[in-house]
């Protein structure tokens, strides 16, 4: 990811997951269950494949977590809007990386990957999608910590 | 919906600088009446995945104002759809568009304010606060022939910062620009601000 | 022999407390039992796990605080945590926190900072703070370990002039060259970690005086 160099407003998605934070994370009564399941998949990929995990898992959240989701709060709304807007600005920022051929997939991305979409699968849409948002600051942090190389440069 | 009789706002456009933007129309007028004005907008997301979705602008749903502040609204990168509607008492005007759709990439960058001042022989500078989406790329140099331009990356503004230990006698020159990195472009560069150093006598 | 869940109301403000991963639960008594013996029983949760578990040292103590450092050291998982009041057979509802997460909530506290002065600059050395551990004998884990791009933001005040200025710094020694002679400076450090704000916790401030001028001593005599 370091290779993929990313002009994100992370502080501005860090934010508005802040003002979604608690809401959502109440919604999710299943604290026995994860999607994104830290020690599983996220936290065992390889530098190498931080790019194509990023990729993958921005389109998990822009396909399917933002679309599944109907959010009828306008505060959370308006947050909610806020990061799937930054995913998709991010979609394409990746995408002219993957056009240079740095942001190459492996196995390891694409297993890990699929525990995710098994994991939303095993629940109902609604749930997966609320516990998906809930579970976001995963995510970021784990971007933070791949995208460290590059924040100041 | 009340029947659309109120005539909608026109002459909709966005002014945008330094990352804050300001949505403006004309005022539809009813004599002796107050019209209330709605603006709502749409990200590229909503338009690609969720085309019937508006959003409520933060501060003017609604408001009496010709402008909003939709710098709250506008948080990626991305081309926005902005609409304005009037209301008066039940009747609701058509909804206005916005002709093209705003990116926030567009809006102008403008120098920097700072203020360039000495500690003794330490070179000190405070820049303007214009938010965490700000970084400031700060150029100095000691005015003798064929100096060596330094930069430095500044952040955050509104606090005095340490650029450089001078040397005594010497005259140092500063300037500065911002950079958005989440539009990805720089201001140009303010102008320069140059401080003398005292002199220090050489010791027996 | 288990309480009654009966309508004594619950703990109140239940919260981690975070610095450097030391995570505490904390909560005030539950309202309106002013001078009533309450204890109190806590239970956590990792989050994706499959149930509460007991924290044995907490279970019937009056203290309102619970240290659950070694529970929720695994600072890439979340937690839960909950207490409950017991008032003689009768106990509240549990009252649970939010959900916890040590990577993005702990606080990261200030480095330890050493200063030398000499007649015209000070030296500045600065130690990363560390990582809580179970028992002093365990090797210490820098938190730069942890946050590799954290950084150090130098306050230094002059006293004479009045004025104030500050470095970001990301190595752990910085010299201060030119200063003002038999002139007092205070510095303050802060630690930064980019990414979600977190509350600052600056180091206590520290004041030394350069040395007096030796060449404007020699003039005199």
């Amino acid at each position: 990811l370091r290779r993929c160099l990313i002009s994100i407003d992370m502080h501005r998605i860090e934010e508005s997951f802040r003002g979604i934070k608690k809401a959502i994370q109440a919604k999710d009564t299943m604290q026995n269950v994860t999607i994104l399941s830290p020690s599983e998949s996220l936290h065992s990929i390889k530098p190498l494949d931080a790019c194509c995990m990023t990729k993958n898992l921005l389109a998990f959240y822009v396909d399917r977590v933002f679309k599944d989701h109907q959010e009828l709060d306008p505060q959370l709304l308006r947050k909610i809007s806020s990061i799937a807007n930054s995913f998709l600005y991010m979609q394409k920022t990746l995408q002219q990386c993957h056009e240079q051929r740095l942001c190459h997939c492996r196995q390891e991305a694409t297993n890990a990957t699929r525990i995710i979409h098994d994991n939303y699968d095993q629940l109902e849409v609604r749930s997966a999608a609320i516990k998906s948002l809930g579970e976001l600051d995963i995510f970021l942090a784990w971007i933070d910590k791949n995208h460290q190389g590059t924040s100041d440069a | 919906d009340g029947v659309a009789v109120l005539p909608a706002p026109q002459n909709i456009s966005v002014q945008s600088t330094n990352m804050k933007h300001v949505l403006t129309w004309s005022p539809v007028m009813v004599p002796e009446e107050i019209v209330y004005y709605s603006v709502e907008y749409q990200g590229e997301y909503e338009s690609l995945y969720m085309s019937h979705i508006w959003i409520p602008s933060n501060w003017c749903s609604p408001t009496t104002g010709l402008e909003c502040d939709i710098t709250d609204d506008i948080t990626a990168t991305v081309p926005y759809n902005l609409r304005v509607r009037a209301t008066l008492g039940s009747q609701t005007s058509a909804w206005s568009t916005l002709k093209h759709p705003f990116n926030r990439n567009s809006t102008t960058l403008i120098p920097p304010g700072m203020e360039v001042t000495k500690d003794g022989f330490h070179l000190v500078i405070k820049l303007e606060d214009l938010g965490p989406q700000f970084e400031f790329f700060v150029a100095y140099w000691r005015r003798e022939p064929g100096a060596k331009e330094h930069v430095k990356v500044v952040r955050p503004g509104g606090i005095p910062m340490h650029l450089e230990t001078m040397e005594p006698g010497a005259t140092y020159c500063v300037k500065a620009r911002t950079f958005v990195k989440a539009i990805g472009r720089y201001s140009a560069f303010s102008q320069a601000e140059c401080v003398k150093v005292q002199g220090e006598s050489l010791p027996l | 022999v288990p309480c009654i869940s009966s309508g004594l109301p619950k703990p109140t403000n239940i919260t981690f407390l975070s610095i450097n991963m030391k995570n505490i639960l904390q909560w005030n008594p539950p309202e309106g039992l002013h001078g009533a013996e309450i204890t109190y029983t806590v239970q956590y949760f990792i989050y994706g796990q499959k149930k509460w578990l007991n924290k044995s040292e907490c279970r019937n103590i009056s203290r309102t605080y619970c240290d659950l450092s070694v529970e929720t050291s695994d600072y890439e998982h979340q937690y839960y945590a909950k207490v409950k009041a017991i008032w003689g057979m009768n106990c509240s509802k549990w009252a649970e926190t939010g959900r916890f997460y040590p990577f993005l909530e702990t606080q990261i506290g200030p480095p330890e900072v050493a200063l030398t002065t000499d007649e015209k600059s000070i030296s500045i050395v600065l130690t990363a703070p560390e990582k809580w551990k179970k028992n002093p004998e365990e090797s210490s884990i820098s938190m730069q370990q942890i946050y590799s791009n954290l950084k150090y933001n130098v306050s230094i005040y002059n006293t004479k002039s009045n004025r104030m200025w500050s470095q970001c710094v990301t190595n752990h020694t910085l010299v201060l060259s030119w200063l003002e002679p038999d002139t007092v400076y205070c510095v303050l450090v802060e630690s930064l970690v980019p990414g979600p704000p977190r509350l600052a916790r600056p180091s206590e401030k520290q004041c030394v005086s350069t040395l007096k001028d030796q060449t404007s001593e020699l003039k005199v005599k």
